[in-house]
């Protein structure tokens, strides 16, 4: 696989404020590399530089190879863009704003055309292509932006999260789209404040706070980083301090949270956690009405990381 | 960019809040200018008004300035403006206007003649107006007068008969409508004009707010679809001329719906020099857009902001010009000149009413002149700023 994107030191600053510290990272050809982070972690102002939008105060970008600059004209053809913000004109139907934007890229009409209704169908707009955007639901709205960035179908995509505000069956029809993207051969960079996102998209992801990475790999790699197995929660009434502190004896235990009727435990890693922590129940003859157990999820990457939710 | 041309035209065309401040505005406005002053033009026909001259020393020997105001003073004439009363000082000009039996009076002090009125209002300002120009032209007709008796004297002349010369080069002057104010058909200066004028002015001047849109699309640093532009590969030169000539087209189109609904329907009448009245309103409608353009690269903010500021920028250009009656346009241009200087609608306003009143074209290019400089101007600033193509922040 080759680096489709290469990111040296970037580092950007506005006034004191330093909104990208030193980050290094490639993107390779094929894959969704997602870019996690809190708001105001640094994630678009990341995409921005490399898009040559923004000035950058140290650090060297290419894309396919070549050094980015705005008048990178042969990049930029291959380069499509989906921005945070719906960027539509308001005065154009669907099928005008995705042929003016595929436009920017595409001469030959005949092409344009069939590149055009390719997107609309992809993104399931097809019955309203007559439709203004006003008409169109935040989801319907949302799709066509996707549409304006993907219809001269480019080899490398940048979503800047695609689905903020969106309802979550406008979200998993956007989700699936961005994956069909990518089993057509594009290449993905994809930001997101939505853990789940990242976990469900993502073949590699990139964890920010502070303009800084503080970690990155495959959901996996990332979730060892957590430091916990499973986490197990279970529906008590009325536990006393006393049986708190035996349950805590159990083997492998991390941590305990109990907090209204809520028991909360997270396990290290080993053997027969669970299998344990019923037998000590039966043993203890302690009654519980539902119990049910998760794997650590991304958030719990970030609060081993960083002290703090990634929702925050 | 054919591509391009078509989809900011059409995007535009629909666009009901331009359509409504670019086209629809000035005509409703126009429309609203005929009812209102059908009435004032017959209340307000400019008859013979009364003035009074203060004969000290310096009147008596200013000759060019005596026949000036004599001719717009003589009894049974066409051109006639003024009733003439002649003071021996200026205490009894005082006392005449304190008593408001005269509009204003003229006294001539140190070579410079002197206006002074009781308060604002047409007759006051054309009196300003008319002694402004005698006063310009003055210098004209005493080099004229200074070269004819140079060539009678050459040519052996012994005899010049210097008040035949004198009255000679003052009608030759005259004739060319160098300052005399002229009269229209309905035989009377008709300023309701001014007010249709500064409409121009104002639809020219909204043009802006389509360069602005035009601009604030291109720019990433504006908005979002400005992003999607320019990572687009596409030369952002081609781009922002392509979007100018639109809104430089549309512009013209609704001065084109203006002209053709003042001339048509309500019966506005620009006078007969078409050429200088096409090539004046194309220079302010580019006067326009580029104030759109400089307001659209230069200024940081949301494109509701910058067409709010650009409505008010445009209406208190037009009211220092004249768009809510003409005593506004005298006490600015008396009262801090330099602001009528700058303005555009002032200088479009101004460009069509020395085309209506005055024969001679100079003050008409004056204004098409400094409104050309104006445009060169802001796009010269637009385009340093343009040629940024990276941003320090979005």
């Amino acid at each position: 696989m080759s680096k489709v994107i290469e990111v040296k030191d970037l580092t950007k600053k506005y006034k004191e404020l330093t909104a990208v510290d030193h980050l290094s990272f490639n993107l390779e050809e094929g894959e969704i590399l997602g870019l996690l982070g809190p708001n105001g972690s640094g994630k678009s102002t990341t995409i921005n530089c490399i898009l040559s939008l923004l000035t950058m105060n140290e650090g060297e970008i290419k894309i396919f190879g070549k050094e980015m600059k705005p008048n990178a004209y042969d990049i930029k053809k291959d380069i499509g863009v989906i921005f945070q913000e719906v960027a539509v004109f308001e005065e154009l139907t669907v099928y005008e704003n995705i042929d003016y934007f595929c436009g920017l890229y595409i001469n030959n009409k005949q092409e344009r055309k069939e590149k055009v209704e390719k997107a609309i169908e992809f993104v399931g707009l097809s019955e309203f292509k007559k439709f203004y955007p006003k008409q169109l639901s935040g989801g319907l709205l949302r799709r066509l932006n996707i549409a304006c960035g993907i219809a001269h179908e480019p080899k490398l995509i940048f979503l800047d999260e695609p689905t903020v505000a969106v309802d979550p069956q406008s979200r998993n029809n956007i989700l699936e789209g961005i994956k069909a993207l990518r089993d057509k051969g594009a290449t993905i960079l994809y930001t997101t404040h939505y853990m789940e996102e990242a976990e469900i998209l993502c073949d590699r992801i990139i964890i920010m706070d502070k303009g800084k990475i503080i970690a990155q790999g495959t959901k996996n790699e990332l979730k060892e980083l957590a430091g916990i197995e499973e986490k197990v929660t279970l529906e008590v009434e009325n536990l006393p301090q006393e049986k708190q502190e035996k349950l805590k004896k159990i083997p492998n235990i991390e941590e305990i949270k109990y907090e209204g009727n809520q028991l909360m435990i997270s396990f290290q890693k080993g053997e027969n956690n669970f299998t344990h922590l019923l037998e000590w129940l039966k043993q203890e003859k302690i009654s519980y009405d539902g119990i049910y157990s998760e794997k650590p999820s991304l958030n719990d990457v970030f609060l081993q990381l960083t002290g703090k939710e990634l929702r925050d | 960019m054919i591509h391009q041309f078509t989809y900011a035209l059409k995007s535009l065309f629909r666009n009901k809040m331009l359509i409504f401040w670019t086209f629809a505005f000035p005509i409703i406005m126009a429309f609203f200018f005929n009812i209102a002053f059908s009435n004032i033009v017959e209340d307000e026909k400019l008859d013979v008004f009364p003035i009074a001259i203060v004969q000290n020393q310096e009147w008596n020997n200013d000759e060019i300035f005596q026949k000036s105001i004599e001719t717009l003073g003589k009894e049974n004439s066409e051109d006639r403006l003024f009733s003439l009363h002649y003071t021996a000082n200026e205490q009894e000009a005082k006392k005449l206007l304190e008593d408001e039996e005269i509009t204003g009076y003229l006294i001539v002090e140190k070579e410079e003649p002197k206006i002074v009125v009781k308060k604002s209002g047409i007759e006051e300002t054309v009196f300003q107006n008319v002694i402004q120009e005698i006063e310009k032209q003055k210098n004209i007709v005493v080099d004229l007068i200074t070269q004819k008796i140079e060539e009678q004297m050459k040519q052996g002349i012994t005899t010049i008969d210097q008040e035949k010369i004198i009255n000679e080069e003052l009608q030759s002057v005259q004739e060319k409508g160098t300052y005399t104010a002229q009269k229209n058909e309905n035989n009377h200066l008709d300023y309701t004009m001014i007010e249709y004028y500064t409409l121009i002015a104002m639809a020219c001047l909204y043009g802006a707010i389509l360069g602005m849109t035009a601009i604030n699309n291109l720019l990433a640093n504006m908005s979002t679809k400005g992003m999607r532009v320019s990572v687009a590969p596409v030369k952002r030169m081609k781009m922002i001329i392509s979007s100018s000539l639109v809104a430089l087209v549309a512009q013209l189109i609704g001065l084109v719906l203006l002209f053709a609904f003042t001339l048509l329907i309500i019966k506005v009448d620009y006078g007969e020099k078409i050429f200088p009245i096409i090539l004046l309103a194309f220079v302010g409608a580019l006067a326009g857009l580029s104030l759109g353009v400089f307001v659209g690269t230069v200024l940081k903010r949301k494109e509701d902001t910058k067409m709010g500021i650009l409505i008010a920028v445009t209406m208190l250009g037009c009211f220092f010009s004249g768009m809510m009656g003409i005593t506004m346009k005298y006490i600015i241009d008396t009262a801090v000149p330099i602001v009528n200087k700058i303005n555009p609608a002032s200088m479009i306003t101004d460009g069509f009413y020395a085309l209506y009143y005055y024969s001679g074209l100079e003050r008409y290019w004056v204004n098409v002149i400094s409104l050309i400089i104006f445009s060169i101007v802001l796009i010269a600033l637009s385009t340093i700023a343009l040629r940024r193509q990276k941003y320090d922040s979005i």
